[in-house]
């Protein structure tokens, strides 16, 4: 922990379906509006000349992976073949691969956390990441519930809609406590597979001794396939907030 | 076997001016010019109906047509003159409207060859497993592709009686690979010499279920193989079905003969034959899927 360090976080939000990956899903262009919202979230990351970039995503256990680890995306298709660090969770491999896509050569940190780790552990690993650099960019990798309709992966839940909308809005708005205040209970009940990495995000932005709101901004907030996916940006509290890149 | 040549390893498959590798399954779309082949007699008789019927076939994936005028079945004669007559031209007319398209003439005779390579076919299907030798010669002049085909040595348009073998497959490979030893020597382009173990053509019911189960003995040669199964006998036997009601049989022979290796697949129902075949590729691994999210949202 590096209390009182004013390192500078800017954060990316990311959903984490398998099908982000183009390798896994065929043919066809399958919601080129997420990839772009993902690349374009990404980029702007970058953009801010982060000295080195975490990619914090939910896994078996809190974790910190090889820089160099990436996706096995042999368990989802056998038929790619194997390649890629066996167990890497999947939020943290395909935060991985769209720093990859976006050109990222730079120093990264691949932080799993806990799927099931209390919040008070999420947000002080969210705060420890403040002493890596100066600045900080920080990719948080997480899912609203698949729980968003009768086709969805989980079945419609009447409070997954709701839940989810919480989210974007603690997003938009960059309300913090919003964010660490998030149920475990109910997001594990929603299938919401986010709710670990989006509290590390708001350990990192609102940790002890911080001041100010950031300010938001969403790129992306649907369900089409009845998994919600949010992409946003977070820009540092009381900068000049920065264009985001058109992919 | 006569003079086997050195078994070639698989290579693509120049028909027509294009090349098909060895993990694309093709699709051959069956334009009879005839009011009495087997299936749906007559269909394609009139010029508009079969250009209708091109257009849908394009449409719904078809690589190559091949284009008959006399079937296959004894009936009254079909001379050279009318052969050419029902085919030629519209072999022309096909050739303007689809430039890109194989087209392929369904003939035993020289003569009917030599008219369509004039008219832009790319591929002689000889289905009557060279009785016309001069047929080889056409391909070589020409260019163009050569389907040896196993007839069990029957003169064409006739039916098989009581034929016995003492192994089928042996017979296939023998006369198959003697066909393309002699289409080599002829001068016809290796590249475009397929085999065809002709299901039904010289065959019972029995002896084309054993060349379909031991199809993976004619694809071991490396030579391009042409599976013309649709809707015969054969699947209408095993299955107690009439003509009409063939069509998952004939999915069923398709996708075996596509797993065992085949690579050209001669079709009435050219939209289920391209999905068997794109459903089989994938499984092998030789196609992309076309849309996966199931489980990965």
């Amino acid at each position: 922990m590096n209390r009182g360090v004013p390192a500078v976080i800017h954060a990316a939000v990311c959903p984490s379906p398998p099908l982000l990956a183009v390798e896994l899903t065929g043919r066809a262009d399958v919601l080129p509006e997420l990839r772009t919202a993902c690349a374009e979230a990404v980029a702007w990351l970058l953009a801010a000349n982060p000295e080195v970039v975490v990619v914090a995503g939910a896994g078996a256990a809190t974790a910190t992976w090889d820089p160099d680890d990436r996706l096995d995306l042999s368990g989802y298709a056998p038929a790619l073949g194997t390649g890629g660090k066996p167990g890497l969770p999947l939020a943290v491999g395909l935060g991985a691969m769209l720093l990859d896509a976006a050109g990222h050569a730079g120093p990264r940190v691949l932080q799993a956390v806990d799927e099931q780790a209390p919040p008070a552990e999420c947000l002080g690993l969210g705060a420890s990441l403040r002493g890596l650099a100066p600045r900080v960019g920080l990719l948080a990798m997480g899912d609203g519930s698949a729980r968003r309709g009768v086709a969805a992966p989980g079945y419609l839940d009447p409070r997954a809609a709701s839940f989810d909308a919480s989210v974007e809005r603690a997003l938009r708005e960059g309300d913090m406590a919003a964010l660490a205040d998030l149920d475990p209970d109910l997001a594990r009940d929603l299938l919401a597979t986010g709710r670990a990495a989006w509290q590390v995000l708001a350990g990192a932005i609102s940790a002890p001794g911080t001041a100010g709101v950031p300010a938001g901004r969403v790129l992306y907030a649907d369900a089409p396939l009845g998994v919600g996916y949010v992409v946003a940006v977070l820009d540092p509290p009381d900068r000049e907030p920065v264009p985001v890149p058109r992919a | 076997m006569s003079g086997a040549p050195a078994t070639p390893a698989p290579g693509p498959l120049v028909l027509g001016g294009r090349s098909f590798p060895p993990g694309q399954l093709l699709v051959m779309a069956i334009v009879n010019r005839t009011p009495d082949s087997f299936y749906l007699p007559g269909a394609t008789w009139d010029e508009g109906a079969a250009l209708e019927r091109v257009h849908q076939m394009v449409a719904e994936g078809a690589d190559i047509l091949d284009v008959g005028g006399v079937p296959a079945k004894p009936a009254d004669e079909v001379t050279v003159a009318e052969e050419v007559r029902r085919v030629v031209p519209f072999i022309a007319t096909v050739r303007a409207a689809y430039p890109e398209l194989v087209i392929s003439v369904d003939t035993w005779r020289h003569e009917v060859g030599r008219a369509a390579c004039e008219a832009g076919a790319g591929l002689l299907n000889d289905t009557w497993g060279g009785w016309d030798p001069e047929l080889t010669n056409v391909a070589a002049e020409f260019g163009a592709g050569l389907v040896c085909s196993h007839a069990g040595g029957l003169p064409p348009r006739t039916r098989p009686f009581r034929v016995s073998y003492p192994d089928v497959m042996a017979d296939v490979l023998d006369r198959v690979l003697g066909l393309a030893d002699r289409a080599l020597r002829a001068g016809v382009r290796p590249t475009g010499i397929v085999i065809d173990p002709a299901h039904d053509f010289g065959k019972n019911s029995w002896q084309s279920l054993e060349i379909t189960r031991r199809l993976g003995e004619l694809t071991a040669t490396g030579w391009p193989v042409l599976m013309s199964a649709s809707r015969k006998d054969f699947v209408g036997e095993t299955l107690g079905a009439d003509v009409g009601d063939r069509l998952a049989g004939t999915l069923a022979v398709t996708a075996v003969g596509a797993w065992l290796g085949a690579r050209i697949f001669r079709a009435h129902d050219v939209a289920q034959t391209r999905q068997a075949l794109d459903m089989v590729a994938a499984i092998r691994g030789d196609l992309l899927p076309a849309r996966m999210v199931r489980g990965l949202a």
